[in-house]
């Protein structure tokens, strides 16, 4: 009912990728891993989680740090901790909406801890790194005991809280590939209030123009906070392709996104609020980053 | 669950301590160093009153584990000052009206600290999102964000 | 305006120091050899018959010391007033809201002290719950509280001035319902306390609290223990505003643990403890009818109120009368008639909170005001000068305004932010609203009102500064020894902020009301005008002029008008602790008897000296599309008197706004159908951050208070009663739309600009 200390656990720090992966398979459904501890130190404080064997993988060089290829795209560790994706310059260049998200999550002394897999693990319907991570085609490195797996972001949700996790199985890389030719893209978010809250509605758009800049030739938009997981908007997606992008349009496409969100009422907002705002921000969104993609120096 | 044997460096000092893992940075810092200066209030990262440096870096103490504060160099409120000679952010805090109840203003200092070190010459915007994880309720903020401004002039003037 | 050494000068806080460094302790700070830690069980109904509290497993818990319950106290319920004494130590019979304190233990440790509240088991029979005035005004609505026979814990019927006559007279009437949320009070330091019981069964009380006076007499009372056998210290207090001042079940349990176990025992909560089941602000449903003339003026006021206020009264009598009695002002306002109710219910125990009662009943008067305005094409800021109180005015229900400065704060304010240009040129989406208010400097709740300050002059020369309230942030501490320097004619450094510790101090009635520079300002100057008695009859002898030829100044006592013919502060001091031994300590108090009682019945009365005014502009923008607010610029005019650390003064004005900007736009404690609280993490209840408020600026509108301290009036609450309407008024500037319930969130603006434009 109300928040606690920490209860108590065994406490382990692997310094490789398989000893997390023996820790996990030794201790089963007793273990849980700790990235930054933003989420699951508190739901542990909560009561909502009681681990009693907890796998710290800060330690685990291999997962962290930024590498971005020319060709290949950026590679992120999953315990890389939103901070240095705030500081990336390749990020705020090349994969804006990503940064934008980071910008706008949370607060300076929680973006120090957190992590960008922690994000994703949570599955939180309103998780702020994903509708970016959809929409930039982002896809996702699992290891287990088994082996690796590899997935696109946005089928990894399986639920509010949810993620397509198997037991004995971590999260290791976001991998997001190289952009096409003439590539912008947003995120846009709503708070009840400036800063530190989670979103009532997030919308990600990335459009990438024909080489006049003219028509677009490709469109993903992914809400979040929209329906109980992250999801694209593939209608509204559709309304832009092979058009020229204006206001027109945009307010088209924010209209379909809208009636493909299916949002639900919490203390945040309500249903007919965030309906109505996938609307509005989906159309900003598309706005901004055809902006984005005309402003560019190329 | 028995203790585990830890080595905290803060503010330049380190500890060699005997703790459980399932105590928080702050609790350790708070009941078992002794440096109250930290504040403990939501103690779920989001009020900011346990906001100590790590390795330079903001962070919210209550979520993290003692345990796993090992290696890195801590800064608290209380290594801010160097015995009598204070830090031109408090200077500033002190000079333009920054403090009333005080409960939030270690925290504060730090987070406006981790900025100026990092940035030397932020705009009141950037002030203000450096400080947004620090709740206050007795200021309006004004004065803080006039207090940080201050002092990056004045550290600007001496260099 | 005279100018003074001390006094005026935005001089460094006498605690910024230990703040800033982190060296200041508060209360959750505090430790005593061989202390307990204490935790609190508590109750997940919301209105609920206790049947049973087995404590006997976690008595067995290896590591607690003691376990107890509302049973472990003498049963003597307290109460602001002999007719509302309705409150409990900690519940017997029943559990009245969500989060209510049932039983307390103390451990060797809090790991230990948590899992012994898992060991207590409690039987609970759920009751029905009252969660609005709606509920709790119902013919067959349970009774809240056991003490009381009806749901109404108080009224208050007020008829000031001939109404009929002045609706009759209006040209233009207008009539309108407001409500207001149910808020926390939002201190950043949760409830905290360390207390330790002496084999005399001493008590020795360490804990957040803002009135140290409050806590001593309530506490006493309802434990049974004689006044002198309990000693307040306070140590700083982490925020406050009126959240702080009764004796809660942390201090109870605390006290009653430590005399069960003989050790120190603290309680630290954590805040969400604090959100779930403590001091909220009353939730409000009002109507007011104004009638204004053709420029208008207003010629007549009615209004009904209803304060929702959970299972105990507390200050909630003074609340109640509160709004009606300051209808009254800043307007001149010839008729006012009032009708308010409190009413109990399950939901968390309210007080009063930073602006009391004004801040509610200005946001429907302003918002009333702004309306008719539109209604009759009057400028907003004109309506005001023509409405504002001047010098010498008396209201309606008998309150004496000695000087106002409100039509020059009204003035500044319009100019600061720009009325006039913003008229001609208007920016789509962005509006500018405003509102006036006034605060009293502190009113006379009883006849035990007072304040009393101590200076104890050491041998070297520097004088001791005791008072017996509390720092809670707003720099009392301060401003005391500023005065009390000043009238020395010594440096302010030469000053020191005595412990306030109620063996040695005298108690003050409280930190409230914005009472402090006022009542121990006066008390300070009395105190040290003593000091100087004794030391210009020493210096007398030594410069043969009469005591009260001498000037003070300088560290220097000597003759008026001959600077020369003097001697040095010290020596008169060293000639009576070295030749005489002659201690020297100045002693003053100010009751101010002079003002009236406050009639809580009636609200006729001259309760205070010292009003404080404000204007607030604050501009404001829209999104249209999202109905997201967004505060740019908030403007004060502030008439404080004279200001005595102007820098002080400013962060009391820009504080008390931006507290109610949450209040204005997206606070609000949350209930579920069975009065369990749902928002009660800082996760889910959303105070304002840096990135939400206004770009702020004071004012000052320089004044002379003819009973203040130099002149200064308090400084504390007014820009919290002037925030609610300005924004709301700028809201409707921006975009056409008038939200007279609160919060003024997006969904409430998009939904108003629909029906506005017809769909």
């Amino acid at each position: 009912m109300f928040i606690r200390r920490l209860p108590k656990f065994e406490y382990h720090a692997p310094g490789s990728v398989s000893e997390a992966l023996d820790l996990l398979e030794r201790y089963g459904e007793r273990a849980a891993v700790l990235a930054g501890g933003t989420d699951l130190v508190v739901a542990m404080k909560k009561r909502e989680r009681n681990p009693e064997h907890l796998i710290n993988l800060k330690g685990i060089e291999d997962l962290r740090g930024i590498s971005f290829d020319e060709k290949e795209g950026i590679r992120i560790g999953a315990l890389t901790p939103l901070r240095e994706l705030e500081r990336s310059g390749v990020l705020e260049e090349r994969f804006s909406p990503l940064w934008d998200a980071v910008n706008v999550m949370a607060s300076p002394q929680i973006r120090t801890l957190a992590t960008l897999g922690g994000n994703l693990c949570s599955a939180m319907p309103s998780a702020d790194t994903v509708p970016p991570l959809i929409a930039l085609q982002a896809s996702i490195k699992i290891s287990g005991k088994g082996g690796e797996r590899k997935m696109v972001v946005e089928n990894f949700f399986r639920g509010p809280g949810e993620p397509d996790l198997r037991p004995g199985e971590i999260l290791t890389h976001i991998l997001i590939p190289k952009q096409p030719e003439n590539h912008g893209g947003v995120y846009l978010k709503l708070m009840r209030r400036n800063a530190m809250d989670l979103a009532q509605v997030g919308v990600a758009v990335c459009l990438s123009l024909d080489s006049e800049k003219k028509i677009c030739r490709q469109a993903r938009i992914a809400l979040g906070a929209a329906a109980r997981t992250p999801m694209r908007a593939e209608g509204a997606e559709k309304v832009l392709l092979n058009r020229e992008i204006s206001q027109k349009t945009a307010k088209e496409a924010g209209r379909i996104a809208s009636e493909e969100g299916t949002p639900r009422s919490s203390i945040r907002a309500s249903r007919e609020y965030r309906t109505a705002m996938i609307g509005v921000l989906t159309e900003r969104a598309v706005m901004e980053a055809d902006r984005r993609i005309r402003s560019m120096k190329t | 669950m028995r203790q585990e044997e830890v080595t905290l460096k803060v503010n330049g000092v380190s500890y060699r301590l005997h703790i459980e893992p399932w105590r928080t940075l702050v609790e350790v810092l708070r009941d078992t160093l002794g440096l109250t200066g930290t504040k403990k209030s939501c103690n779920e990262g989001e009020c900011g009153a346990c906001t100590v440096l790590m390795d330079g870096k903001p962070a919210a103490s209550c979520l993290v584990l003692a345990m796993d504060a090992q290696g890195k160099e801590i800064v608290t409120i209380e290594g801010v000052s160097e015995g009598e000679k204070l830090h031109p952010l408090q200077e500033a805090f002190l000079k333009h009206g920054a403090i009333q109840c005080g409960f939030c203003t270690p925290g504060m200092v730090m987070s406006a600290k981790a900025l100026l070190d990092e940035h030397p010459h932020p705009t009141s915007t950037e002030v203000r999102k450096a400080i947004s994880g620090n709740l206050c309720r007795c200021t309006g903020y004004q004065q803080i964000v006039d207090s940080v401004l201050a002092a990056s002039k004045a550290m600007g003037e001496k260099s | 305006m005279e100018e003074y050494s001390v006094v005026g000068k935005s001089v460094e806080r006498t605690d910024g120091r230990v703040k800033v460094t982190g060296k200041a302790r508060f209360a959750g700070d505090l430790i005593a050899s061989g202390m307990l830690h204490g935790k609190i069980l508590r109750s997940p109904w919301a209105h609920a018959k206790i049947l049973h509290i087995d404590t006997s497993r976690a008595k067995a818990l290896p590591g607690v010391l003691g376990v107890i319950t509302g049973r472990d106290f003498p049963g003597i319920p307290f109460g602001t007033r002999p007719d509302t004494r309705d409150q409990l130590p900690m519940p017997i019979t029943k559990v009245h809201h969500f989060g209510e304190g049932v039983a307390a233990v103390a451990a060797v440790s809090e790991d230990i002290a948590e899992e012994a509240l898992d060991l207590i088991k409690v039987d609970y029979e759920e009751l029905s719950v009252v969660l609005t005035a709606e509920d709790a005004l119902k013919p067959d609505a349970p009774l809240v509280n056991e003490f009381m026979k009806s749901n109404v814990a108080y009224f208050s019927d007020f008829l000031f001035g001939d109404v009929e006559k002045g609706f009759r007279e209006a040209d233009h009437i207008r009539e309108e319902t407001f409500s207001s949320q149910r808020v926390t009070i939002g201190f950043i330091e949760p409830h905290a306390c360390l207390a330790e019981v002496d084999p005399t069964g001493r008590v020795l009380l360490q804990g957040s609290k803002q009135s140290p006076y409050i806590t001593w007499r309530h506490m006493c009372r309802a434990m049974d223990i004689p006044l002198s056998k309990m000693r307040i210290i306070n140590p700083f207090v982490g925020g406050a505003f009126s959240g702080k001042h009764d004796p809660f079940d942390v201090d109870f349990a605390a006290v009653r643990l430590a005399q069960v176990t003989g050790r120190p025992v603290r309680i630290v909560l954590n805040y969400d403890e604090v959100l779930a089941a403590y001091r909220q602000r009353n939730a409000m449903d009002a109507r007011l009818k104004i009638g204004v003339k053709k420029n208008g003026a207003i010629t007549a006021l009615k209004a009904e109120c209803i304060l929702e206020g959970g299972p105990i009264s507390g200050i909630g009598p003074f609340n109640i009368y509160f709004f009606g009695a300051f209808l009254n002002i800043p307007y001149k306002i010839p008729a006012v008639e009032y009708h308010g109710k409190l009413v109990y219910s399950n939901r968390a125990p309210c007080s009063t909170v930073r602006g009391q009662e004004i801040v509610l009943a200005q946001f429907c008067l302003d918002s009333l005001l702004h309306m008719v305005a539109e209604d009759l094409g009057i400028d907003q800021v004109e309506i005001r000068h023509v409405n504002a109180v001047t010098n010498h005015w008396t209201t309606a229900n008998g309150i004496v305004v000695d000087v106002a400065g409100l039509q020059e704060c009204i003035k500044k304010s319009a100019e600061k932010i720009g009325w006039e240009e913003s008229r001609k040129k208007r920016r789509e989406g962005r509006g500018i609203g405003f509102s006036c208010a006034s605060h009293p400097s502190g009113v006379r709740l009883g006849g035990h009102f007072g304040s009393s300050v101590m200076l104890k002059l050491l041998e070297d020369g520097k004088v001791i500064v005791t008072h017996g309230g509390t720092e809670i942030g707003q720099g009392a501490n301060t401003v005391f020894c500023q005065m009390a320097a000043e009238v020395l004619g010594l440096p302010f450094d030469d000053m020191i902020q005595g412990t306030s510790d109620s063996d040695t101090a005298i108690f003050d009635s409280g930190m409230f009301g914005d009472r402090c520079t006022y009542w121990d300002g006066n008390a300070t100057i009395a105190a040290a005008n003593d000091l100087k008695r004794q030391l210009a009859v020493i210096a007398s002898k030594e410069l043969g002029a009469a005591p009260e030829d001498l000037e003070f100044k300088n560290r220097r006592i000597f003759v008026k008008g001959n600077p020369e013919k003097g001697i040095d502060f010290l020596l008169a001091v060293r000639r009576a602790y070295y030749e005489r031994g002659e201690p020297l300590y100045g002693k003053g108090y100010w009751a101010a008897t002079d003002i009236d009682i406050v009639d809580w019945k009636t609200g006729r009365g001259n309760l205070a000296h010292g009003l404080d005014f404000i204007a607030t502009a604050i501009e404001v923008e829209v999104d249209k599309e999202t109905g997201k607010i967004r505060l740019i610029k908030g403007i004060h005019g502030d008439d404080a008197g004279q200001p005595i650390n102007p820098a002080m003064l400013e962060g009391q004005v820009n504080g008390g706004s931006s507290h109610m900007t949450g209040h204005a736009l997206f606070e609000e404690s949350l209930y579920d159908e069975k009065g369990r609280a749902l928002n009660y993490t800082w996760q889910n209840y959303k105070q304002p951050t840096s990135m939400d408020v206004p770009e702020y600026s004071v004012e000052h509108v320089h004044t002379h208070d003819p009973y203040g301290p130099f002149g200064a009036k308090g400084a504390g609450e007014a820009s919290s009663c002037s925030t609610l309407a300005a924004i709301a008024n700028g809201v409707c500037d921006a975009v056409g739309v008038r939200i007279k319930d609160l919060p003024i969130t997006p969904e409430k603006v998009l939904k108003a600009l629909a029906e506005k434009e017809g769909k």
